[in-house]
């Protein structure tokens, strides 16, 4: 059998991934903004935020998490053979998280939400926009602009993590074996970030390259804030 | 037309008051100690700071004598004649009065005839504002020079007594403790000139980003202690009942600070995509924040992404002069000028983040030599 090639942190980023960074860097405050706008997460930050908010959160994002393997693990199989290392390293992101739904259901019933509620919950229509959005992307032939994808999604799962799961205790009253999805994240967060440093060097070989992954960067973050805000909607 | 800061001056009143001194000074609430003072103290790392009360809370200067002595301060190393200034920008959190403007107050104390009068209202950033009026008046070619003066009286509002009207030792959280073992007096001035004079600071340009769209108040006075309760201090039949709902605290929502971290970040970014920050090329970055908010990940990621303004390039005076609020920068230049390590053609970024409602602004200098 081969050797693996993994994809290790660079003790440093190539010009054009510097830049790249730094305009990613960008995409992701103006993202926090735009989630910082949304009634639902205000009342996270104004402290009027109920169980039931958290309920209808976990509600929605079930779908996205669930088809969040999917796009990856296509991702993954549209790079080539000159990116297998690309390829391996990104099938280990989609196996770490393909099951992570279950979690987040464990998590809504033991808030006291219906499994049956959940299960049989349909995309929201900012879920729909975003799944479709990434499939898509994920066809197409090595599909490096996905890195600003996952930029904007494992930012939030830090997000999720290390702002969100301790204040929805404290507003809800809700134990730490309710909010276990949400700070899953933060395990193993240098591991990722390393990994992220990585791949943006590898990837970042033109510019067309880098705009894109900034362009899937800000349309990713405006769909996932379309996914939460669509929540109060219903 | 250009804009140069030709002079500056400060003023910080009284000896420089070290961490035990502080509670004689401000007062024990309801006689006991602070249980959360050191902890804030070795989170901020002030060692040293001035306060314009005495341990008997008689205000030893106002917050105008305060600006009036920094404007002096800066006007006797100058030539240029006090007569002939031709705007007088001015800023501070809160005045002595509530009315009339700040300003007009500096004027009287300063004795400027017929000036153009320029007052700005705010936090931190109003001192950039200030700045910002006096820079466009000199290059619309409105003026030849303007006097900017700044200053903050923040130890009134900490006095042991504001606390015990509000509930007292108690009822007091710590986000309406916070601030007291922060923020501390003084002021500040600087003269601009549409020529340069001598050894001198060209303004090259100022931006600022304001993101209260986003985010919720994070440091306020003016709201009750029951977050539930959306009256403003002036909407109680007394100013009694306010001070006793605790609307007239000072306040800072600890749990909100990380976004002005983040933003202050954002904005440097903007400015190196537009061309106008180089970070290589920078020689000094003056900020009144201390740089362990910068640490960990976005540190990691400021590094990664060559953005990382190496901490040799940091300049502050924050542990020895304390947080001085609206008044820090321009006290901070002043110290930093005298401290002689700039040299003609160096470049400073002075960087202004208000946690009020998150602003953040970012003055570029250049050192000229006329």
């Amino acid at each position: 059998m081969s050797r693996t090639v993994e994809i290790a942190r660079p003790a440093e980023l190539s010009e054009l991934a510097q830049a790249t960074l730094r305009r990613l860097l960008r995409a992701w405050f103006d993202f926090e903004r735009r989630l910082a706008r949304i009634p639902l997460l205000q009342r996270l930050d104004a402290g009027t935020f109920t169980r039931e908010d958290y309920l209808g959160l976990l509600l929605n994002l079930r779908q996205q998490v669930i088809e969040g393997s999917r796009w990856i693990s296509r991702c993954a199989s549209s790079f080539d053979r000159d990116h297998a290392d690309v390829r391996s390293a990104i099938i280990g992101h989609a196996h770490d998280e393909h099951r992570d739904y279950e979690q987040l259901e464990a998590d809504f019933v033991a808030s006291g939400g219906d499994a049956g509620a959940i299960r049989t919950r349909t995309r929201n229509a900012g879920s729909e926009a975003l799944h479709g959005y990434l499939m898509y992307r994920a066809g197409e032939p090595n599909p490096a602009g996905l890195l600003g994808a996952m930029w904007i999604i494992e930012g939030l799962g830090e997000k999720m993590a290390r702002e969100w799961a301790s204040r929805i205790e404290q507003l809800t009253g809700l134990s730490p074996d309710c909010t276990r999805f949400l700070r899953y994240h933060s395990e193993n967060d240098g591991g990722h970030m390393d990994k992220l440093y990585g791949l943006l060097d590898r990837l970042c070989t033109t510019q067309q390259i880098a705009d894109d992954m900034v362009c899937v960067a800000a349309v990713v973050g405006r769909l996932y804030a379309l996914q939460i805000e669509e929540i109060d909607g219903e | 037309m250009n804009a140069y800061i030709t002079s500056t001056g400060a003023f910080l009143p009284g000896p420089p008051v070290d961490n035990d001194q502080i509670e004689d000074i401000l007062g024990r609430v309801d006689g006991r100690r602070s249980r959360l003072k050191s902890r804030i103290l070795k989170a901020n790392g002030i060692l040293t700071r001035h306060y314009a009360i005495d341990a008997a809370h008689r205000t030893t200067h106002s917050n105008a004598d305060m600006a009036i002595r920094a404007a002096r301060a800066c006007l006797s190393s100058s030539p240029v004649p006090m007569r002939s200034i031709g705007l007088l920008s001015c800023a501070t959190t809160q005045g002595d009065l509530v009315l009339p403007g700040f300003g007009s107050m500096v004027q009287a104390g300063i004795g400027i005839p017929e000036v153009e009068l320029h007052t700005s209202h705010g936090i931190c950033s109003s001192s950039a504002m200030a700045i910002r009026a006096a820079t466009n008046s000199l290059r619309l070619g409105e003026h030849d020079s303007a006097l900017v003066v700044v200053s903050e009286l923040a130890s009134r509002l900490f006095k042991h007594t504001r606390y015990e009207a509000a509930g007292g030792y108690e009822a007091i959280d710590f986000d309406a403790e916070f601030l007291r073992w922060m923020l501390s007096d003084g002021a500040g001035a600087w003269l601009l000139e549409t020529r340069p004079r001598g050894r001198c600071l060209r303004v090259d340009w100022i931006r600022s980003y304001s993101h209260a769209d986003s985010f919720p108040v994070c440091m306020s006075i003016g709201r009750p202690t029951d977050q539930a309760d959306p009256r403003s201090w002036q909407d109680f039949p007394t100013y009694a009942a306010a001070e006793a709902a605790g609307a007239l605290l000072i306040r800072q929502d600890v749990r909100l600070l990380d976004h002005i971290v983040k933003l202050g970040v954002d904005g440097a970014l903007r400015l190196i995509d537009e061309g106008l920050l180089d970070v290589a090329r920078l020689d000094h970055l003056l900020c009144h924040y201390s740089s362990h908010h910068f640490r960990s990940r976005i540190f990691d990621l400021l590094q990664m992404s060559g953005a990382m303004i190496p901490y040799e390039k940091w300049f502050t005076n924050l542990y020895t002069r304390g947080n001085t609020g609206c008044a820090s920068i321009l006290i901070m230049l002043d110290d930093f000028l005298r401290q002689g390590s700039a040299e003609t053609g160096d470049t400073l970024l002075c960087m202004v983040p208000e946690s009020g409602r998150f602003n953040v602004a970012y003055i570029h200098l250049t050192i000229v030599e006329a």
